[in-house]
């Protein structure tokens, strides 16, 4: 990685300087959520609150192992951002190669339509869904939740995937067919390959965005036990008087798994959405 | 194969989110409370919860509140996002890592977003409140709640915006900008004359994306106030979803819905014309 040169005299100084004073600024809302968790119980609630904890502890993390539903609600999150993550790869990867292969004006209807359906609030598709899911016996199942939830991955996917897609030279593919393999053999064989790092990119995209999902668990299941992490912390945050201690040190382990995979993959990941929000 | 490749996903988008939209206009006619809800005909009332909408003033109250959040989430945004864009074009050591840290906000869950804002603007020992050396009720004073949700959703968005407008910062020409620095151009005319009108198309793209996912912003402001206190946090996506799922009123929930799809999807079209056809990047 050459994110870091060398200082070229003080004006480069100064500039990561300022850099340094942005970054520590803007993300102080995610220092605060972290050291409030390494917090007692009695300074939590000092006023005014310090802002370095005095005696940090793991306690609120020990209680919160001990705790068996939340640890239930963060393999739920789990389990519904794995399955989406697949569904949406699998869907996503042959729609995309079919908008970069295909050309015709039923591939342009299409990207609009994909576009203008990404655009549309969960929050409004919940209550259809619901009737819909209700006519089909898929409320309070695992099932409902991964469906209704990649829907959003998968109109991301086809979005970034397509001008991927594209990039893969269209010889290599003609070569296959001269050898024999049908079109079907050569996406299988020649292109799924070369796009693996691309669409491993856009699986950990499509796995964070899932895991975060909050309305379709909310309203499409009413069964604590198959509520995700992001349901279980709105519980905890909507008691009367929150242990903001132990919430903060619920949101620090919900974060965690995305904030690894977000540090992993943080240059590819700006790219991928770039690439697919303006073009 | 192709037509094969492509009906698949565009089959499953149609029934999870094209027939919801349209089920929704349906809805949005008919008589739906709890009782008629497992009905497969409801009787059909026209108008009647359009009407019954309009007619209140909560309505208006919610459609004000959505205009301040969403215009508010687009004028901060992007100007706190085009700053630190073109700060971060600067070439000095570490700059592209610095600017990618602040997605970091953007990929949190929204919903722990809204908590741990919650928690910032708490009265007894928030952090708000001690820098400020203030002593507010942000959250349960209506008259600091809207502001107080447009303000963590700004924190949200704020990197989305930056990173596609850095995009766009980095494709203008560098030799307009070094020739107009040669003749004596200052940065605020350089900015004006010669960045501005090449982000232009970028710069609109970027806007319906922003009003695109303000009006998506149902977590973040369900954690911190559930749109109180009294509906004065209350923007159109909560007001349906509430109307349906809290007050099981449906048909009026489908009516406050089809508000925010006409706004959304007359937005969509102008995004999806500005990417098309200005060739952007």
């Amino acid at each position: 990685m050459r994110t870091f040169g060398t200082f070229t005299g003080y004006r480069s100084l100064i500039l990561f300087a300022i850099g340094i004073t942005l970054v520590s600024i803007y993300l102080f809302p995610v220092y605060w959520m972290v050291i409030s968790a390494l917090k007692t119980s009695t300074e939590i609630f000092v006023r005014p609150p310090t802002f370095v904890p005095e005696a940090p502890t793991l306690e609120n993390f020990l209680w919160i192992a001990e705790q068996p539903k939340l640890l239930t609600f963060l393999a739920n999150s789990f389990i519904i951002a794995t399955f989406t993550t697949i569904i949406t790869l699998i869907l996503g990867s042959i729609g995309a190669y079919a908008m970069a292969r295909w050309r015709s004006w039923v591939v342009d209807a299409a990207l609009v339509l994909v576009l203008v359906m990404q655009a549309f609030p969960e929050a409004l598709l919940a209550t259809p869904l619901f009737l819909l899911f209700k006519q089909v016996d898929l409320l309070n199942t695992y099932t409902g939740v991964i469906l209704a939830t990649s829907t959003k991955t998968l109109t991301l996917a086809l979005v970034v995937l397509r001008p991927m897609f594209a990039q893969v030279p269209k010889e290599l593919e003609e070569a296959a067919f001269v050898d024999g393999c049908n079109s079907f053999q050569s996406f299988i064989q020649i292109v799924l390959p070369i796009m693996l790092p691309g669409l491993l990119v856009i699986g950990a995209l499509c796995f964070i965005l899932a895991y975060g999902q909050f309305v379709y668990p909310l309203s499409l299941t009413t069964r604590a036990d198959l509520h995700p992490a992001t349901v279980g912390l709105y519980g905890f945050v909507g008691a009367e008087y929150a242990d903001w201690h132990r919430v903060m040190a619920y949101a620090t382990i919900v974060v965690s798994p995305v904030v690894v995979l977000f540090l992993l993959l943080q240059r590819r990941i700006v790219g991928g959405l770039t690439a697919g929000a303006l073009k | 194969m192709v037509r094969v490749f492509l009906a698949l996903p565009m089959a499953f988008l149609l029934i999870l989110i094209g027939f919801p939209v349209l089920y929704n206009v349906l809805m949005s006619f008919q008589d739906v409370t709890l009782m008629t809800l497992p009905q497969f005909m409801r009787p059909w009332i026209g108008i009647s919860n359009y009407t019954t909408l309009l007619g209140e003033k909560v309505t208006y109250e919610v459609l004000a509140n959505t205009f301040v959040f969403v215009g508010g989430n687009v004028v901060f945004q992007i100007a706190i996002g085009l700053s630190l864009a073109l700060f971060f074009e600067l070439s000095f050591p570490g700059a592209k890592f610095m600017r990618g840290l602040f997605l970091v906000a953007w990929m949190l869950p929204p919903l722990v977003i809204g908590s741990v804002w919650k928690w910032l603007f708490a009265t007894e020992s928030g952090a708000i409140n001690a820098i400020l050396g203030s002593n507010m009720n942000w959250l349960s004073d209506p008259s600091t709640a809207l502001w107080a949700v447009t303000t963590a959703n700004i924190w949200f968005g704020t990197p989305f915006s930056m990173i596609l407008l850095s995009a766009a910062v980095s494709n203008v020409p560098k030799e307009l900008l070094e020739a107009a620095s040669l003749d004596g151009a200052g940065p605020i005319r350089r900015f004006i004359y010669i960045t501005l009108p090449a982000i232009s198309a970028s710069l609109l793209a970027v806007v319906s994306l922003t009003i695109i996912y303000s009006m998506r912003a149902f977590d973040v402001i369900w954690a911190m106030t559930k749109g109180g206190p009294v509906d004065s946090s209350t923007i159109l996506p909560l007001f349906s979803y509430r109307l349906s799922f809290d007050e099981f009123k449906f048909g009026g929930g489908a009516a406050a819905a089809n508000f925010a799809f006409i706004i959304v999807f007359i937005v969509a079209l102008i995004y999806v014309r500005s990417i098309k056809h200005e060739k952007i990047l």
